[in-house]
């Protein structure tokens, strides 16, 4: 087994080994099959939110707004479908599409005006805030439509909520488009060399404005999952998902695919660091230690990443 | 026939101490369901002191009011009926608005003394000791600063303020114990979720605690998750989904402030514990008294925001023109839950629910009853 394999299935390893040692402290709490169903319905948004970082990340794009994107997804929901009485569809179809348009004004600035995108989506992440603010009067709207609630987390497949199916979904499509497609290459392309890709005929600036646009829609979907597990839409703690999705992101690019952000990898990781910080949660290990947990799980799994690697070059070096 | 009378002695020894817990056990049962009545009756108005003629006392005078965050609705919403009730108090209030940055709060103090107001107003949240050089210069500019809304009467007040209407968050938590111990006769077993960062945790908490020791020997603090209010939407959920999972005899979680049980409804209901865990919280926020209606949260202590600001106006002017302050601002806490949740309207409001009686109260001890 070369050192490379090795490398590509150690975050896996590593899941299991938390695993194995929670089960064993935990004995017929923590490897039930409630407690992991649980956890992959819960950490739907969080999950998605990973996924939707990675494609302009892979681009070479930060979407810093896509924590505010989830917020304002949800609290579209929760005016258009309580305040305003609209059926559920259309009000989550506002949603996604608002999402969208926010990745759209994120491209107009980044790709037009060759603005950097920290730098944009940072600006545009606090004008979202102050929208939502202004939109929920900087208050929880309850009472979203049981439908969506039922579409989110009231139904289950082989005993997980369907929210984790949404996950699944968005994963297998990003690794298809990434993995197999001409344009999943172009991406790659663009996101190692601008000036190479853009030699080569590919349209750098088409590219990148789809990439945003697509981690927009999906930050949107994370925020209608949110909404809909919660039954309520939150003005602020879609905000507070966004280090923890980029932690997930980076993570994940150190394993199935290492040097590369894969929706895989993220995935795998957001669920590694819930199982963390679920174990400990049981074990009753006061709430601070999951960000320790949390902090150290990503430096050390880069560095190690970063030493088996070399000067070879990744996504995130 | 020695070991027989030994025996004897020893089973009623048992028989007697086991009565007596049964009765103690009982009686606390009995204590709590009390407590419990005694929050259900309308709200009804206690005079906060003498009367005295609050336009001749606010006349001239101006009073800065600085809300921990003017993004919170809870706040904001005490803010706005203070200075909507000047029609009833002649008193000018203006909000210094602000986003949580303590060097807001300090710019707001600069604020108050270089445009002469008479008095600044720190509203829930806005700890003393996180300004007091501001502080100092407001008071050797002749302008005072007062606290409301924040500190339990069992915490001391910071020397450099002038004064203080406290709140009874020790109070709150002996009623949600109160509640968890009539509802389950006295064999609870509790999740609390607070945010220690948060100054008034510590009196609530020690309220549950206390009471729960006092009222119930039966009943178990199963596990306390301290999550810090930036990390609310991220941790509570499988904070308390992990915590129920592993304890199945909770049967009630208690997330000390309201706004954290719309992470904790979905942990119940993920976890399948709906029928058999309920959740009693604090605050009275319009959403969690919606909750309250579709049968996701069991209760809410909940208090005006329209009875607050007049008792703080209250107080404040009662400092201001050298009369006796109240030391807390008796603004009642009333229970809601299915059988009345309805009574704060549907959707809920802020001010529903509580009667008009205060607004009459005030009115007669401010002497602009008609």
């Amino acid at each position: 087994m070369t050192l490379k394999t090795v490398e590509r299935f150690a975050l896996i390893a590593a899941w299991a080994a938390v695993i194995v040692g929670f089960g064993i402290a935990l004995p017929g709490v923590f490897l039930t099959w409630t407690n992991f169903s649980v956890m992959f319905a819960s950490q739907a948004p969080a999950a998605l939110l990973a996924l939707a970082l990675i494609v302009p990340l892979t681009a070479g794009d930060y979407d810093l707004s896509a924590g505010a994107t989830v917020t304002l997804a949800s609290m579209i929901i929760g005016v258009l479908n309580v305040n305003l009485g609209w059926p559920i569809l259309p009000a989550v179809l506002v949603a996604l599409a608002g999402g969208a348009l926010v990745g759209a004004v994120n491209a107009f600035f980044i790709v037009l005006f060759r603005i950097p995108s920290l730098v944009v989506t940072l600006s545009t992440a606090s004008l979202i805030t102050g929208l939502v603010q202004w939109m929920s009067n900087s208050s929880t709207i309850g009472g979203i439509a049981p439908g969506l609630v039922d579409a989110v987390s009231g139904g289950q497949l082989f005993g997980i909520a369907y929210a984790f199916y949404y996950v699944l979904l968005i994963g297998i499509v990003l690794w298809y488009v990434l993995e197999y497609t001409p344009l999943g290459r172009r991406l790659l392309f663009v996101g190692r060399g601008r000036e190479v890709a853009r030699l080569v005929g590919i349209g750098v600036g088409t590219v990148r404005a789809g990439c945003l646009i697509t981690s927009g829609a999906i930050a949107a979907l994370s925020g209608v999952i949110y909404a809909g597990l919660l039954g309520a839409a939150d003005p602020v703690s879609g905000l507070n998902f966004l280090l923890p999705a980029f932690a997930a992101a980076f993570l994940g690019a150190t394993s199935i695919v290492p040097g590369r952000f894969n929706p895989w990898g993220a995935i795998i990781s957001v669920y590694f660091l819930s199982s963390g910080i679920t174990g400990l949660a049981m074990l009753g290990i006061p709430m601070w230690v999951t960000n320790i947990f949390n902090g150290a799980a990503l430096l050390l799994a880069v560095t190690l990443s970063q030493l088996v690697r070399g000067r070879e070059e990744t996504d995130y070096a | 026939m020695r070991g027989v009378i030994q025996t004897a002695a020893l089973a009623t020894v048992l028989t007697w101490g086991g009565a007596s817990w049964a009765a103690t056990a009982e009686e606390g049962v009995a204590r709590a369901k009390a407590q419990v009545e005694a929050h259900r009756g309308s709200p009804k108005f206690v005079a906060p002191g003498p009367a005295f003629d609050i336009k001749a006392c606010a006349a001239g005078k101006k009073m800065l009011s600085i809300p921990n965050n003017s993004t919170n609705p809870f706040l904001k919403g005490i803010i706005d009926r203070m200075i909507r009730a000047k029609d009833d108090t002649g008193l000018e209030v203006v909000e210094w608005q602000n986003q949580g940055q303590p060097s807001q709060w300090v710019q707001g103090m600069e604020f108050a003394a270089k445009n002469k107001f008479t008095a600044i107003n720190l509203i829930s949240g806005i700890d003393p000791k996180t300004i007091e050089p501001q502080i100092k210069a407001a008071n050797a500019a002749g302008i005072k600063t007062m606290v409301s809304h924040f500190y339990d009467p069992s915490q001391p007040v910071n020397p450099l303020v002038s004064s203080s209407v406290a709140i009874g968050f020790n109070a709150v938590g002996k009623l949600l114990a109160d509640w968890t111990i009539a509802k389950t006769s006295g064999k609870a077993n509790i999740v609390i979720i607070k945010s220690d960062e948060v100054p008034p945790t510590a009196p609530l908490v020690k309220g549950i605690t206390d009471e729960l020791a006092a009222n119930c020997p039966d009943c178990k603090i199963v596990q306390q998750i301290n999550v810090g209010v930036t990390e609310w939407g991220t941790k509570i959920q499988p904070s308390v989904q992990a915590a129920l999972l592993a304890n199945p005899t909770v049967n009630y979680v208690i997330p000390i402030y309201d706004s954290m049980s719309q992470f904790v409804v979905p942990a119940v209901a993920l976890t399948g514990k709906a029928a058999t865990v309920k959740i009693a919280t604090f605050n009275g926020t319009p959403f969690v008294i919606d909750y309250v209606q579709q049968g996701k949260v069991e209760m809410d202590i909940g208090e005006s925001i329209d009875w607050i600001a007049r008792a703080t106006v209250d107080a404040h002017l009662r400092d201001m023109c050298g009369l006796a302050v109240p030391k807390e601002l008796n603004v009642p806490f009333y229970i809601f839950d299915a059988s009345n949740a309805k009574e704060a309207g549907t959707p809920a409001t802020f001010d529903k629910g509580y009667g008009q009686d205060y607004v009459e109260g005030f009115r007669k001890i401010w002497k602009t009853a008609p």
